[in-house]
């Protein structure tokens, strides 16, 4: 099935992503190498301005797979009328095992390119460039991610065929069905939102903490982190049935449908940018204290964190606009 | 701010730099949305006849039963109908009529149905025709008969009640519907007989328990739901598109060489242009962020132009450059307008498909001009 | 105040084409009018392009204001040079194409300032160069002194504090020369200091000039005050 042209588009996406990772992992190694801001010779100067080229790659590389995680599930939904079974992505997801691994894949990709953004930019903000061999340390990590999840793909796009039978969200997320979905799915709504709020205090105490004292970076970033696990939980367990106003639908990915006004955008952007964020912000936190990045750095740290609070709150406030509007009630 | 200031500040000067290239970007903004248009015009084709074919399986029946012999499909007797109508669920059968017909005067394939409804059926003698038939019929006046001609010598004539409208599209175009009296006799279907059965069903999640019970007693029946016509309609599609949107790719392909080449050959005035950015203080990065919007503008404006030139093609013009690609699969093609069907997916799509290309071929050789010396210029 | 330590300068090193353009030099550049003269060959534009941060040197340290600048990555250096410098080169290179204020305000672009801002610093610069009745027309239709012009005005719009000039004169008659000599001398007497590369005795002698620099191979032969 691969003659499809958004699996075309993907593929292209991957083989990119992938093209670049290998050649950055290449440029990587002769970094880790041959870096020497103190001298003069001209290798060290070409060795520079090759930087400049391989982070505007990673910058293009995450904005296409960013484009490319949404064209994924949407994608995904559209070819559910071909599958027995299928009603949305989750049943063309299910249709092999490699659906849901390339999903995961294509996420921990864009937020790891995301994390290296930061990196990237820290790292010149510095007169010595003092992050670069860290940097180009991470690349020959994320390389290895990035070929594999464009090798998961291609995977599940070479094995999808339509006489398989699947089994949906319905199937998937309720909770007869054994596996981690159903446990999300079958979390208690009044459980699940209290720990939305809890991640969400300790997301802003953190928050505010790291901007009033510069520091704490670290545990923002696990705050965060908590808060994205938590989104997820409340999504399946509480919010998308505020959303479907059903009380056994429990899909995390019929929201981003035209049915529902696309409503699942305005969760999944803030939710994905702020988390990317405030990763990033965790990635640099050990690097705050060197000479070089301690005059610009805090103004920079301090306007990430404050994007990465914005983007978090974003999130809480389209859940309680959603609850508020809904007409069910799950409570009283 | 700064940074918005800073964009703006380069956007400026792409647009007065594109602008001083007139003839040169208009060019490659032309060739590009020729490419785009092409890609775009393959997919909005395909999407329109998915929804089509869509619509038309809305209408048809839940469950069609037919009988193999030889594993072929033969006749069905009507002995099937009180059978399945035994079952619980089953809330109508009704056997139907239908066939091919081969027209030797003009070798094209007619489809002979039987209607099932009352509205639609003829009186003895005449036909309702679809669009395409009196058009290849080359009927010159209204009331002209339809002869019939089965084998040598043979000939049969239909006074043609009326004829359907375009709107039906595409699966009825070919159509000729009969009388049941009419149909049997002009291809000697005894009574009793039926080309297949239409089961209609009350819930459509009781489907597959009546399919299996069904099973039990017609053994050697075939029993075909409508999601499975609608699944063998959208591989068909998917794969005709699939093969219009890899030729399309290869045209994009060739367009990302020639756009790399372009890009990497910069011209004597381009290259001591960006030598004089560097000079008065542009970084490498700003060059990159002024080229990429180059780029993106280009790109941008091929997409639109391709975009929505594929658009009046398909959707005004009916697609005179793919109809016969895509939709042959009898002699005869219907004149119909393809309804609208675009959908964000789509345009998403074909935006990365755009955009994308034509950055990763432009990306390195930007970056190599964008790296030059800022002291070149000096000398 | 500029100040270079054993500074050399070596292109295509280790190539069979080496050339080395600059050794040794040890030279405090301070406010005020600097000439560097010399033979064609000698080093002048080489030097000029090491203090103007557009190239770094092969060994030896440069300081501006107290700050060594001469193992910066070359973002840094663009950055410093955008900001302390201005530069008029020897065939001036406008962009042809855009308009004279068009021009002089590519400069400022990377910098991110409000465009109202700097168009209207661009202005006043054209103003106090005597061209702002031309800001709108296309750099081609300019005289030759009338482009050095713009082109001052281009270097001068990031009010930079260092104007650097590589022959500055060298395509000017003695009338058009002389009024050069004006336009330094007023840029001085705004505290600007200003770098020349000259072989044009006028020049040299010229009322403004506080210090030359003979270069000779590479070499400073002497620094006359
Ligand atoms: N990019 C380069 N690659 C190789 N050699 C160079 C380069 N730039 C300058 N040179 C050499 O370095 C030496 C000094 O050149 P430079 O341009 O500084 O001289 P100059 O004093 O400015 O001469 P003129 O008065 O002719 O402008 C020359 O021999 C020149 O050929
Ligand atoms: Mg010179």
């Amino acid at each position: 099935m691969i003659f499809h042209t958004p699996i075309l588009t993907l593929l292209l996406v991957s083989a990119l992503a992938a093209l670049v990772a290998v050649w950055s992992a290449g440029f990587g190694i002769s970094v880790l190498r041959h870096w020497d801001l103190s001298s003069g010779a001209r290798g060290q100067l070409l060795l520079e301005r090759r930087t400049e080229l391989v982070s505007t790659l990673f910058a293009l590389v995450m904005a296409a797979e960013a484009a490319a995680l949404f064209l994924f599930v949407f994608n995904a939904d559209r070819m559910a009328a071909l599958f027995v079974g299928a009603m949305c992505a989750v049943g063309t997801l299910n249709a092999n095992g490699y659906g849901f691994p390339a999903l995961y894949g294509q996420i921990a990709s864009f937020f790891a390119a995301a994390v290296w953004l930061v990196l990237d930019h820290v790292d010149r903000l510095g007169r010595d460039y003092p992050l670069t061999r860290v940097k180009y340390a991470a690349v020959l990590v994320i390389a290895p991610l990035v070929l594999l999840t464009g090798a998961l793909q291609l995977a599940y796009f070479l094995n999808l065929r339509s006489d398989i039978i699947t089994s949906c969200c319905s199937k998937l997320f309720t909770p007869a069905n054994a596996g981690i979905s159903d446990e999300m799915a079958a979390v208690d709504p009044a459980l699940a939102l209290a720990a939305l709020a809890l991640a969400g205090g300790l997301v802003l105490a953190s928050g505010v903490q790291a901007l009033r004292t510069g520091r704490g970076h670290g545990l923002f970033a696990l705050a965060g982190a908590g808060y994205f696990g938590a989104a997820l939980l409340a999504m399946v367990s509480t919010i998308a049935l505020y959303v479907y106003e059903n009380p056994n639908h429990h899909c995390p990915f019929c929201i981003l449908k035209p049915d529902y006004g696309y409503i699942g955008y305005a969760f999944y952007l803030p939710l994905f940018g702020a988390t990317a964020l405030a990763l990033g912000l965790g990635a640099v936190s050990p690097f705050t204290a060197r000479n070089s990045l301690r005059t610009p750095l805090p103004a920079v740290m301090r306007r990430l964190t404050l994007w990465a609070l914005a983007g978090f709150a974003a999130y809480g406030a389209v859940t309680v606009w959603v609850i508020a509007r809904s007409n069910l009630i799950l409570f009283g | 701010m700064t940074a918005l200031n800073r964009h703006r500040a380069l956007l400026d000067f792409t647009v007065a730099a594109l602008a001083r290239r007139r003839v040169k970007t208009l060019a490659l903004v032309a060739v590009f949305a020729a490419v785009v248009f092409l890609l775009a015009s393959a997919m909005f084709f395909a999407a329109s006849l998915r929804r089509e074919a869509e619509a038309t399986l809305a209408g048809a029946p839940d469950l069609i039963v037919q009988s193999l012999s030889l594993g072929r499909q033969t006749m069905i007797g009507a002995e099937a109908v009180p059978q399945l109508a035994a079952i619980r669920g089953v809330t109508g059968v009704e056997g139907r009529l239908w066939g091919y017909f081969y027209d030797r005067i003009n070798g094209a394939n007619y489809t002979v149905m039987v209607p099932d409804t009352a509205a639609m059926m003829p009186p003895p003698g005449q036909v309702i025709l679809g669009e395409a038939v009196p058009r290849l019929r080359d009927f010159k006046w209204q009331g002209t008969p339809l002869f019939l001609s089965r084998r040598e010598g043979d000939l049969v004539r239909f006074d043609i009640a009326r004829t359907l409208g375009t709107e039906t599209a595409l699966l009825s175009a070919d159509l000729i519907l009969m009388n049941e009296a009419d149909f049997r006799s002009f291809f000697n279907v005894p009574a009793g007989q039926f080309t297949d059965l239409a089961v209609s069903v009350r819930n459509p999640r009781e489907l597959s328990t009546v399919v299996a019970k069904a099973t039990i007693r017609l053994p050697e029946a075939r029993f075909v739901t409508r999601a499975d016509i609608a699944r063998t309609y959208q591989k068909l599609f998917d794969w005709r598109e699939g093969v219009m949107v890899a030729l399309a790719f290869v045209a994009l392909l060739a367009f990302a060489i020639f756009a790399a080449d372009k890009a990497s050959g910069l011209s004597a005035e381009e290259a001591r242009e960006i030598g004089i950015l560097k000079a008065i203080g542009w970084d490498t990065r700003d060059v990159i962020a002024m080229k990429l919007w180059e780029g993106g503008l280009i790109s941008g404006g091929a997409f639109l132009l391709g975009t929505v030139l594929a658009y009046a093609h398909v959707f005004w013009a009916g697609a005179p450059l793919f109809a016969p690609l895509l939709k042959g699969w009898a002699v005869i093609y219907p004149e119909f307008r393809l309804t609208p069907a675009i959908d964000a997916l789509q345009l998403g799509t074909l935006f990365l498909l755009t955009t994308l290309p034509y950055a990763a071929a432009t990306v390195v050789p930007v970056w190599r001009s964008a790296a030059a010396d800022p002291d070149a210029v000096m000398r | 105040m500029i100040t270079l330590h054993g500074v050399s300068k070596t292109y295509n090193e280790g190539r069979p084409n080496e050339v080395t353009a600059l050794r040794g030099i040890d030279l405090a550049i301070a406010p005020g009018v600097t000439v560097l003269m010399g033979p064609s060959g000698s080093g002048k534009t080489t030097l000029l392009s090491l203090v103007g941060c557009m190239a770094r040197p092969t060994t030896g340290r440069i300081t501006l204001a107290g700050e060594v600048i001469s193992s910066l990555p070359e973002r840094f250096l663009t950055d410093l040079r955008r900001r302390r410098f201005g530069f008029v080169f020897q065939r001036f290179n406008l962009i042809r194409g855009l308009s004279v204020l068009e021009n002089v305000v590519l400069p400022a672009a990377p910098l991110g300032a409000p465009r109202a801002e700097v168009e209207a610093r661009a202005l006043s610069r054209l103003e106090a160069l005597g061209l702002a009745g031309k800001a709108r027309m296309p750099v081609e239709v300019l005289s030759g002194g009338e482009t050095q012009r713009a082109a001052i005005a281009r270097a001068l719009v990031n009010d930079a504090p260092v104007l650097i000039a590589d022959e500055p004169t060298a395509n000017l008659d003695t009338a058009l020369a002389h009024r050069f000599l004006d336009i330094v001398a007023g840029l001085r007497a705004e505290g600007k200091t200003v770098i020349l590369t000259s072989h044009d005795p006028r020049i040299i002698s010229a009322a403004p000039v506080t210090a030359v620099v003979e270069l000779r191979d590479g070499a400073i032969l002497q620094v006359r005050s």
